[in-house]
């Protein structure tokens, strides 16, 4: 068990029933007692979702929601060829057929996705609104920069807090996929909960209150694939089950953080997060990673905010990944390429000044766990892993040249 | 009030009776005199089913299928076994059954483990392969040798079978399945033969002797050791019987029989059909209610048979192995979410005893909330052998159920006002001071301090001791002369197939007081019974005029014939 050192294994788990008892009644979460001083919190993640702020007239979006990739190939296409395919207009194109031509639609017939400056396409429809969910992660809330973030338009939280980083919701906010009930957000978490696969664990350990601590220590760790989600028969997953603690290194890492009323908040550290969705297994590689989470609610599903830096090439390689969601997604790899390389605002390269990281928030939805480490720590060693990228002069501008 | 004084009265009765008789029994080292049940024949039970084609065929053969419900009598399923029939379409069922089970055997994969011979030819007859296969099995099956008559009629069915379909394994397919749905497998019968010890006397044969004995300790059927001992007339008394009792004791069999005892006593089968209100418990679902059966029998086994310890310590008991899914039921973490994690609750934890385990204090909860009434009436009846009435018909129970106009918050204060019926009160004030004293644990079994926002108040008392809470009652339980004495009860009537009757006491005493002396082993006790000669003891069955000839069986056994089979 967790933090219970030199005691035998029944008696440890007693003790942890006891200490249970003590704090699960007042926290509402898995809990234990923990050898180093204080009490163990655990949460299983349940929910990921790209943190996406949308008004009721999607005014966030004024040109509307962005091009898919077969609306943009259907422009292309010639009208003899339309009428090929849908035999003058009768029937629509044969989706095999559609499905390789618009995405192979590169001039000597490339994929798109894989060679995303072949095309020159029409500006992505990125996010013009003025809000968003996330976190000011560079400390300013003028726009201009900073040694680790480039010039870039903040957003104001819902709240009015100024100074919000969120580059990804302004590159995915208009693209339907990702906004809410979007196909692609949707799948991923119908299938992380039905596989169990690509979970993420949070263990809060040193928890003397928890309602105000100044100091404790937060695991993110990966959790055991082999180990099922417990659903009730709504499917929700089931609170209180113990998970294992994948002790596989290339995840999860260690940060400090405080509870202040309630709210637990964590130092940024660079972790690299477990991911799985729409049976794409995808680390999540993050630069200066904060969280926010509740951790004296009673409800069975709490929500909290992870927001960071996301790298830039593994931000790429999602959207690659996710070439066979072009139609389900509507979203156009091109567009999101180019706008990735021009709004990426965190972490500049020190030799070219050009910024590799994208910030970012996603909503998580957690439930109380007890985690077991078995005879592995995990890791708190993480390695970001950092692929090249194409040079911002290698492609072309997204709408007006300005970046947002 | 008159109630309670014929019940009161009955149960001071039984004390008084008991107590006098232990006194008894103890002084009397020679085991009393026991006429013994008349002959019956009992139907196999589902578990008693799988048990014997698991132990014949081998763990591979799968038996999927449904088995006609038997009824309890006199607490026991072992009881009412020999009251059970086979309705047709349960008949049927058992056909089913015996095809699928019988070509599991012949399949390739199978056919290694659960047949002594390869034919010659498989496409071809091979007599003597056949009769190896068919007597050789089929004195397991039948729990004796076949009569030469009886293997003479499944080799030429096989032949037939075997020359018809150009397959071996078709034809000893054919056959077994035509064991499998016989009367003579479906139910084990009290076959008696004149005893030249006693003239007049019935008694069993030595056959029916192993099958009792391997039926009440494995739950399964004798093996070829005991039927070899029953033949050469080694299970008549003496050294050869206890030889084979402490053999049945020390085999790893034995953990089967006991859980089939203890699932029987405690009413696990109620699990089969048991539903939680999922909005109200949505962590208790099909997995939760299979390990709480699960860990209830685990624990009994470990504690009783591993460990060899007192049956009394059962109710005073802070281990317990807990599941992944279980866990999160007592909200804890476990070593293994896949398992089994053997835990040792703190000295001051709520959970102590069988009682406080899912298995029981969720089993005997309604589908949305805890019921004290219920759990009361279980310990009375499954643990203590004691019958509480069921309630009249004509109860008003709105004032019970409907908390939001009474203003009652817990349990405690909705039974207060449901006593206020005199009819109510007589059977609740026996049964919920027991109930109430589990009231920490919900209709889930998760634990709780507080109902509807009011604290709980868990004091009760057992029979005039009182406690404060769970653990207290537990160890009132493990006082209490008369669980230890129902649980002999239980034990002699479930061995025998009979319930025990007031002809029995002086037999339950000094069953009692070895169990005592030998400071409450269940597997002394087991031994003591299936040494005795009250566990064979039959005596002449009583005429019944209205009774059916035994047409039924005989048509069982034509239908089942192989002659009939197509």
């Amino acid at each position: 068990m967790a933090n219970v050192p030199m005691m035998s294994p029944a008696l440890r788990t007693g003790l942890a029933l006891a200490a249970c008892g003590a704090v699960a009644l007042l926290a509402g979460c898995g809990s234990s007692s923990s050898g180093k001083g204080g009490k163990t919190l655990g949460f299983a993640v349940v929910g990921w979702r790209t943190s996406v702020y949308e008004t009721p007239y999607m005014d966030e979006c004024p040109d509307g929601l962005a091009q898919g990739n077969d609306e943009l190939w259907w422009k292309g296409v010639p009208p003899e060829e339309r009428a090929m395919l849908t035999r003058d207009g009768t029937i629509e194109p044969v989706t095999g057929t559609r499905r390789a031509m618009s995405v192979l639609r590169g001039p000597k017939g490339e994929d798109v996705c894989w060679h995303p400056t072949s095309v020159k396409d029409p500006p992505l429809r990125v996010v013009e609104g003025d809000t968003s969910y996330g976190l000011d992660l560079d400390g300013d809330a003028t726009g201009k920069g900073t040694p680790m973030s480039c010039p870039h338009v903040n957003f104001k939280s819902p709240d009015g807090r100024p100074g919000i980083d969120n580059q990804v919701y302004r590159i995915l906010g208009c693209t339907y996929g990702w906004r809410r009930h979007g196909y692609i957000e949707d799948n991923a978490n119908g299938e992380r909960r039905d596989t169990s696969h690509g979970i993420v664990l949070i263990e809060v350990s040193g928890v003397d209150d928890p309602l105000n601590d100044e100091q404790v220590e937060v695991a993110f760790l990966k959790k055991f694939d082999g180990d099922t989600l417990p659903k009730d028969n709504r499917a929700d997953v089931l609170p209180h089950a113990t998970y294992r603690a994948d002790p596989t290194p290339r995840y999860g890492g260690k940060a400090r953080g405080r509870i202040v009323n309630g709210m637990l908040e964590t130092d940024p550290i660079d972790v690299t997060l477990p991911f799985y969705g729409n049976l794409t297994h995808l680390p999540l590689v993050m630069k200066g990673m904060r969280m926010q989470l509740p951790v004296n609610k009673t409800e069975r599903f709490v929500e909290g905010q992870i927001a960071g830096y996301q790298d830039l090439a593994n931000f790429w390689d999602y959207i690659q990944r996710y070439e066979y969601l072009l139609v389900t997604g509507q979203f156009s790899c091109p567009g999101i390429y180019v706008a990735m390389k021009e709004l990426a605002d965190g972490y500049p390269d020190p030799k070219t000044g050009e910024c590799t990281a994208l910030s970012a928030a996603f909503t998580i939805r957690t439930v109380p766990a007890f985690i077991e480490h078995g005879d592995n720590e995990p890791s708190g060693v993480v390695k970001p892993v950092v692929t090249q990228v194409a040079s911002t002069k290698d492609v072309a501008s997204t709408k007006d040249g300005v970046k947002r | 009030m008159i109630l309670t004084r014929t019940f009161a009265r009955g149960w001071l009765g039984a004390f008084a009776t008991a107590a006098v008789l232990t006194v008894l029994a103890g002084c009397a080292q020679r085991e009393p005199d026991a006429a013994g049940p008349p002959p019956a024949m009992r139907r196999l039970t589902e578990q008693q089913y799988r048990n014997t084609i698991r132990d014949v065929f081998g763990p591979g053969i799968s038996v999927v299928g449904r088995f006609d419900p038997l009824s309890r009598e006199g607490g026991l399923m072992a009881v009412g076994a020999s009251k059970a029939s086979i309705t047709p379409s349960g008949f049927e069922r058992f056909g089913e059954l015996a095809e699928s089970i019988a070509s599991q055997v012949v399949a390739p994969a199978n056919r290694d483990y659960g047949l002594p011979c390869t034919p010659a030819d498989a496409k071809a007859i091979d007599d003597a392969c056949t009769r190896q296969i068919f007597s050789g099995t089929g004195r397991l099956l039948y729990r004796r040798a076949l009569t030469e008559a009886e293997l003479a009629r499944f080799v030429a069915l096989g032949d037939k079978v075997t020359t018809t379909l150009g397959d071996f394994y078709e034809g000893i397919s054919f056959g077994l399945a035509a064991m499998l749905q016989s009367p003579e497998f479906l139910f084990v019968a009290d076959v008696t033969e004149a005893d030249p010890q006693a003239p007049g006397k019935m008694r069993l044969t030595a056959h029916a002797r192993a099958a009792r004995l391997s039926y009440f300790l494995w739950d399964s059927t004798p093996d070829d050791a005991l039927l070899a001992a029953a033949e050469k007339g080694e299970l008549d008394g003496g050294d050869g019987l206890a030889t084979q009792t402490r053999r049945l004791l020390e085999s790893p069999r034995l953990e089967h029989g006991v859980r089939a005892f203890f699932s029987d006593l405690l009413t696990l089968d109620a699990f089969d059909h048991m539903q939680k209100d999922a909005a109200i418990y949505p962590s208790f679902g099909l997995t939760v209610a299979d390990d709480a059966r699960e860990q209830l029998l685990r624990t009994i086994v470990q504690h009783l048979l591993v460990e060899g310890e007192d049956y009394r310590e059962l109710f005073t008991t802070r281990r317990a192995p807990v599941s992944g899914a279980l866990g999160m039921i007592y909200q804890m973490p476990v070593k293994d979410p896949n398992g089994w994690t053997e835990v040792e609750f703190p000295k001051d934890s709520p959970y102590r005893g069988i009682v406080t385990l899912p298995g029981f204090s969720a089993l005997h909860s309604h589908a949305g909330r805890s019921s004290p009434t219920l759990r009361g009436r279980a310990v009375r009846e499954l643990l203590m052998c004691q019958r509480v009435p069921d309630p009249p018909s004509n109860i008003d129970f709105t004032q019970f159920n409907n908390a939001s106009t009474t203003k009652a918050s817990t349990a405690r204060e909705r039974l207060d006002i449901h006593n206020t019926e005199k009819t109510c009160a007589s059977c609740h004030k026996i049964v919920d001071p027991i109930g109430l004293a589990l009231e920490h644990f919900d209709g889930a079994a998760q634990f709780r301090t507080v109902e509807n926002a009011v604290k709980i108040d868990t004091r009760g008392e057992l029979d005039g001791v009182k406690y404060e809470d769970a653990a207290g009652l537990g160890e009132a339980l493990a006082k209490s002369p008369a669980v230890t004495q129902c649980v002999v009860n239980r034990a002699l009537a479930y061995a025998r197939g009979t319930s025990v009757g007031k002809t029995d006491n002086e037999m339950v005493s000094w069953l009692h007081a070895k169990f005592e002396s030998d400071g409450y082993r269940l597997r002394g006790l087991f031994e003591t019974i299936a040494t005795s000669e009250a566990f064979y003891a039959v005596s002449a069955p009583k005429a019944d005029p209205g009774a059916t000839p035994p047409a039924n069986t005989a048509a069982l056994e034509a239908a089942a014939s192989p002659e009939n089979r197509s």
